[in-house]
């Protein structure tokens, strides 16, 4: 499945942290027509959702598994962890994926040396820090390439 | 004379827990490394004797590499924060292959989890506590009831009083519940291991291990008491 476009009616995506990563994946799945769920602790993190945004949100805690049979993460097709929290995150992504057999579980590692432990486990993680050097070390390359011709 | 032992032990994290085990664990004989990320904390410990004391966050593997993590052979994690446990305890295993974790768990309801996710042993302090808490609180002052295996099992000391309807029976005569076993007899400060011809008298204390929910009928029957 994908943010855009072709996407399955019955996809519903649970997003566990309402920073503005989580924020961004939520308003964009629902811009697209996706059933969202987004969770955070703190009630005032949803202020960084669109006013029009159309999921689900709801405060409570993504390591709680009450809060996340409550969210019904037994339907989910897709369980996205971008908490503030490393730990966290990978908690989560443990118990979508083990707990709830979720097959689709994204985990937002800040530690580079921590994303290569859990790749190793098997979970899909994605470190902004190595993102950004990917992304910088393709715009010198374009730079490169038009200094030299 | 203090018996010198050659495992090496990992705790993370932890407040006063992280220091009365490290106490416990250096008078024992074992080596010692502590790691926490507060500094405060660590000064704390450092005024242990023997202690070997790091400073940094105990769940980044670079900070278990500098601890020492590759040495030991037991890792204890005993911080507040459930995931900060099982984070540590994982990267000891994966990283570092320490042999045996052992995990603190705050939610009950993730004692399962833990295990699931390869912890070798997970603690969960709440429902021990709430056990002894239950066992004080409403059970007679004669019996003591640990739970084991998950709380599968009850271990059970039992002191049999003098009118108790069992005194001077055999083993084998009184009518104990199927899933119960008296595994020893503690009489006059020695331990008997008892057969099915071994008679009980009265100021025995029974050890006696039944499975769960069977403890109280098997008090019963032993005490006569209900």
């Amino acid at each position: 499945m994908k943010l855009f476009g072709n996407r399955k009616k019955e996809d519903y995506v649970i997003i566990i942290g309402c920073g503005r990563l989580g924020a961004n994946l939520a308003n964009t799945l629902s811009n697209n027509d996706g059933n969202v769920l987004i969770m955070d602790t703190n009630k005032s993190a949803f202020r960084r959702l669109d006013s029009n945004f159309g999921g689900l949100s709801v405060v409570g805690n993504g390591t709680d598994l009450e809060a996340l049979k409550s969210a019904q993460i037994q339907k989910a097709t897709s369980v996205i962890a971008v908490t503030n929290h490393d730990n966290t995150n990978i908690m989560i992504a443990q118990i979508a994926r083990d707990l709830f057999h979720i097959d689709n579980v994204i985990a937002r590692l800040y530690d580079p040396e921590r994303e290569s432990v859990y790749q190793a486990f098997g979970i899909k993680t994605i470190c902004p820090a190595i993102l950004s050097v990917k992304e910088v070390d393709k715009i010198l390359e374009n730079c490169g390439e038009k200094v030299h011709s | 004379m203090k018996k010198i032992r050659n495992e090496k032990v990992l705790l993370i994290g932890g407040r006063n827990k992280a220091k009365s085990l490290a106490s416990s664990l250096l008078s024992q004989g074992y080596h010692v490394i502590a790691v926490n990320d507060s500094e405060e904390e660590c000064m704390r410990l450092a005024s242990i004797k023997g202690l070997n004391v790091y400073h940094g966050d105990g769940t980044k593997p670079y900070v278990l590499d500098e601890a020492g993590a590759a040495e030991c052979q037991i890792a204890i994690a005993l911080t507040n924060c459930d995931e900060d446990n099982l984070v540590a305890c994982q990267i000891c295993k994966q990283n570092f292959g320490v042999p045996k974790t052992v995990s603190l768990v705050s939610d009950p309801n993730k004692t399962k989890f833990f295990r699931q996710m390869g912890i070798d042993s997970v603690v969960c302090a709440i429902s021990a506590v709430t056990n002894i808490i239950q066992q004080q609180a409403f059970v007679d002052d004669l019996v003591n009831i640990v739970p084991v295996g998950l709380g599968k099992v009850q271990i059970i000391e039992v002191h049999i009083p003098q009118d108790a309807p069992v005194s001077g029976k055999k083993l084998w005569e009184i009518d104990l519940p199927q899933e119960v076993v008296i595994g020893c007899i503690l009489r006059n400060d020695s331990a008997l291991i008892p057969r099915g011809d071994t008679r009980i008298s009265a100021d025995d204390t029974l050890v006696v291990i039944a499975r769960s929910g069977q403890e109280e009928h098997t008090i019963q029957v032993l005490t006569g008491r209900a």
